[in-house]
């Protein structure tokens, strides 16, 4: 069974600042405990890799890219142009193509609604400009020809009103 | 400082980035009381941890994630007796990638204190210093990290058939 004592040593400090005694206790331990035993390997290797991981970081500090510098006043100099721009500007930069579309749509419908003509009235100047009326369109009679002056409605009323007689 | 977070260059590049334009933009802050190094390394590891807090963690690391590379190296390092390891760039890439790997199953701040710690041989007061954490609250996250680590180890070691 493991030993607390021994796994609290182990993850109390990094191991390779354990005192001599403090080593000396876990490894007289390991010798007769096999999950301590284990314990301690793995602790070994974790002080392993945390130090490998710890020294390629060095490595690549060391190697920094050369435009770094460079790369990072651009940006400061992005963010200052950015913070320069006004408001009301930065606000049309964000919705100004949503803005024009809406205000073009509305410039639109506007012209249409008060320049261009109704289908009422379209209607009416088609009837005033066209002397024929549905009937006559669809007998196919010659409105021209058979106009009637006063004087033959006159005279045809009373003629029939004479026979009559 | 930020290579110590992130292994991927650009990531680092990045957070370093993040670091100087947030120490332009807060320049009148700096009262001078304490060293601008000391200043910069604060905003550094702020901007690093707030990004590691905002990636995702990974889940536990089992034996089956490992590659064949780093499950030989781990069998062959727990065989090993202490001091014996050789210098050798291909198993210093191998433990890296492991310890990368065994570092982002940590908590962020668990991982900034064992790496400080650990890793730099960096002492409990400097990393509270750097962090702005209490004393104690660097020696739970370090402890809790060497835990962690090491259990998620011997899992591996119990995996790979040692």
């Amino acid at each position: 069974m493991k030993d607390n004592h021994i796994l609290d040593l182990l993850d109390y400090a990094p191991l390779a600042n354990l005192s001599e005694s403090d080593l000396r206790t876990i490894r007289v331990h390991v010798e007769t405990c096999a999950e301590c035993n284990r314990a301690f390997e793995a602790a070994q290797v974790s002080a392993l890799l945390v130090k490998e991981r710890a020294d390629e970081a060095a490595e690549n500090s060391a190697t920094a890219n050369p435009f770094f510098q460079t790369r990072v006043l651009a940006a400061w100099r992005e963010q200052q142009a950015g913070n320069r721009v006004p408001a009301f500007r930065r606000l049309w930069n964000a919705t100004g193509a949503l803005v024009a579309s809406m205000a073009a749509t509305t410039a639109a419908l506007a012209v249409l609604t008060f320049m261009a003509p109704s289908s009422d009235t379209l209607n009416q100047q088609t009837v005033a400009l066209v002397p024929y009326s549905a009937e006559t369109v669809v007998l196919d009679q010659d409105q021209v020809d058979n106009q009637m002056t006063d004087d033959q409605v006159l005279s045809a009323i009373y003629v029939d009103e004479d026979e009559g007689k | 400082m930020a290579y110590r977070f992130f292994r991927e260059r650009s990531l680092a590049e990045e957070a370093a980035q993040e670091t100087f334009l947030k120490a332009f933009a807060q320049l009148k802050s700096f009262e001078g009381r304490g060293s601008m190094e000391g200043w910069l390394t604060r905003i550094a590891t702020n901007t690093c941890l707030n990004i590691l807090r905002a990636a995702r963690r990974r889940p536990e690391l089992v034996t089956a994630d490992l590659s064949e590379d780093e499950s030989d190296w781990l069998e062959k390092k727990a065989s090993e007796a202490p001091g014996e390891q050789r210098p050798d760039v291909e198993q210093q890439v191998i433990a890296a990638d492991l310890a990368e790997r065994l570092l982002q199953t940590l908590p962020p701040e668990d991982r900034l204190a064992l790496t400080m710690i650990d890793g730099e041989g960096a002492s409990v007061n400097e990393v509270a210093q750097l962090t702005g954490w209490s004393e104690s609250k660097v020696k739970v996250r370090a402890f809790r990290a060497r835990k962690k680590a090491r259990e998620a180890l011997e899992r591996l070691l119990g995996g790979t058939g040692k």
